[in-house]
């Protein structure tokens, strides 16, 4: 167990503390216990099936906790949910915007439902259009418009709402590197103009890439947060090999069944370079590198697991 | 709030962007059929058919398009992504009624014109507000007690269409509640497009009616109450 404190924010976004919640006679959440300062963007970080939907649904008062508490911007999600919504945009998961309108008319009218007057509305639509890329389409019906096109429009629709927290729930996924690098861009210069960005991801390298900080959830508790440089840090490796699977592997030590591969971890560039050199005479070597993210979410999830995933789990807390 | 009903009314207005030619045989074949039922059954007939018009509009925007409309919100998402903003639940509803009403219009406001070009007295016909609103919502709530019941919503109009030929062709809708004998006509009072259309005779007195007020009123309060309730408890506005 590396820490088990929890840090509290005096200034926090949001702050949810011990939040769970069950359907039926199953817990979807357990324990989600984690904050977003103001104006970061923190990335939510689990397995399929981890509680990463769940936690957003509850802090964007579509869900109610089963038990626990979470305040966002210092208002109590279920008590004060009118000042929550107030203050709050969300993306669901695989959520369009629209489809026989166009991209000008869902952003611009989307933000006229929040309230905003028509001028402003207009004005704010091109300028959000224009940084995800999308003013030469802005006339086109989004029926027409490719997947990266809608899900571009989506992204702008709701980061045009300027609100003080925004909440994303997978908004790259299925997109090709290009338009995910729109979107990042997108999120970043919102982060930067003061919001305050919850976002979920499978993917190890967006959160790497865009996050203040990550939380990891697995099985319905948050069980470790902090800046991935400082996740990373923890592990006891510093090199990754992936190799052909041969027999005898388990020789030397734990390793990642990938099929008819394997990730092997080595301790230093030492051990690495003897390893590389011993594995080579046995099967191929396909790749050799640093470890990264998702070697730490690897690991944090698999101890998890192997902890016995209970509620009183050991929580990580670096940097 | 009237800003957010407009936001979401035009948001909501994709039946009439994706058919806009269903505006167009909307308005002819109401043009058409006013004309045909004058023709043939003069003033009279017209009156009863302006009641009809407008309990039968009103009753099937709220029963097809209203409830379609929520139930496809719920699939894609977007209810969720409006719940998490300041959109709120009446805001929501009157903008998609709003988005929805092209279609009502196209129904209603030919046969009216048509009608007070022949000299129909207009001022009854401010009573029928009150009937068209009650059945927009009734036949909206039936539709969503349903909808939020079964595991795929976009099937709804498997539901509502036969559901829509019950309660307004076969049922004493178009031709008058009097002309049955008359132990069938307090039962029949039971279905709700009946009830609304003897409040609407009533009201306008364009036609006779064949009950008592008070059963028509029961009738509707009583149906009011049971499809709201069920909605209520269905149908939550977050915090589910």
């Amino acid at each position: 167990m590396i820490s088990c404190k929890i840090k509290l924010l005096e200034d926090a976004a949001i702050e949810a503390r011990g939040l769970g919640r069950r359907y039926g006679n199953v817990w979807g959440l357990r324990n989600a216990t984690f904050s977003v300062e103001k104006g970061e963007l923190v990335v939510l970080v689990g397995p399929n099936g981890a509680g990463k939907t769940t936690t957003i649904r509850i802090l964007t008062t579509n869900l109610r906790p089963s038990r626990g508490r979470a305040r966002v911007l210092g208002f109590d999600i279920v008590r004060e949910y009118r000042e929550v919504r107030r203050r709050i945009a969300y993306m669901p998961q695989e959520f369009i915007v629209g489809w026989d309108h166009t991209p000008f008319e869902v952003v611009a009218w989307g933000l006229v439902a929040r309230g905003w007057p028509i001028g402003d509305a207009k004005a704010q639509a091109r300028r959000w259009l224009e940084l995800v890329g999308l003013w030469e389409e802005r006339n086109r019906p989004l029926r027409t418009l490719s997947g990266g096109q809608r899900r571009r429009a989506t992204v702008a629709a709701v980061l045009a709402t300027e609100a003080d927290v925004i909440f994303l729930d997978e908004p790259t996924v299925g997109l090709d590197v290009e338009v995910r690098h729109v979107v990042w861009r997108a999120i970043r210069e919102t982060v930067a103009g003061g919001a305050s960005i919850l976002l979920t991801t499978h993917d190890m390298g967006e959160a790497e890439t865009i996050r203040d900080r990550v939380v990891l959830i697995n099985e319905g508790v948050t069980v470790a947060e902090g800046k991935p440089y400082d996740l990373v840090k923890e592990l006891p490796y510093e090199y990754r090999i992936v190799v052909g699977k041969f027999d005898g592997l388990e020789e030397y030590g734990e390793y990642i069944d990938l099929g008819d591969r394997a990730v092997i971890y080595a301790r230093s560039y030492g051990e690495a370079v003897r390893l590389v050199e011993e594995l080579a005479s046995h099967a191929p070597i396909y790749m050799i590198g640093r470890v990264g993210l998702e070697d730490a979410h690897l690991k944090l999830v698999r101890g998890h697991v192997e902890a016995g995933a209970g509620d009183s789990v050991p929580r990580v807390q670096v940097g | 709030m009237w800003r957010q009903v407009l936001g979401i009314a035009y948001l909501e207005s994709r039946w009439v962007r994706r058919q806009p030619l269903w505006l167009v045989q909307g308005l002819v074949g109401t043009i058409g059929f006013t004309i045909i039922i004058y023709v043939w059954g003069s003033l009279n007939a017209l009156r009863n058919l302006i009641l009809a018009y407008v309990v039968a509009g009103a009753w099937g925007l709220g029963l097809n398009i209203v409830a379609q409309t929520i139930g496809w919100d719920r699939q894609n998402r977007r209810l969720k992504h409006l719940v998490a903003s300041p959109v709120t639940l009446p805001a929501y509803f009157l903008g998609v009624v709003l988005g929805c009403n092209p279609f009502l219009a196209t129904q209603v406001l030919p046969a009216l014109a048509i009608a007070l070009l022949l000299g129909l007295d207009p001022l009854p016909l401010l009573a029928l507000i009150p009937v068209a609103a009650l059945a927009l919502l009734l036949g909206a709530f039936l539709s969503l007690s349903i909808l939020l019941r079964i595991r795929n919503p976009t099937n709804i109009s498997a539901i509502t269409n036969p559901l829509y030929t019950f309660t307004i062709t076969l049922s004493p809708v178009y031709y008058p509640l009097i002309i049955l004998p008359p132990p069938m006509r307090l039962p029949a009072l039971a279905v709700p497009t009946v009830a609304l259309m003897e409040a609407a005779r009533w009201l306008t007195g364009y036609a006779p009616t064949a009950c008592e007020p008070a059963w028509t009123l029961a009738s509707l309060a009583t149906w009011m109450t049971i499809t709201a309730l069920i909605v209520a408890r269905r149908f939550k506005w977050g915090l589910e």
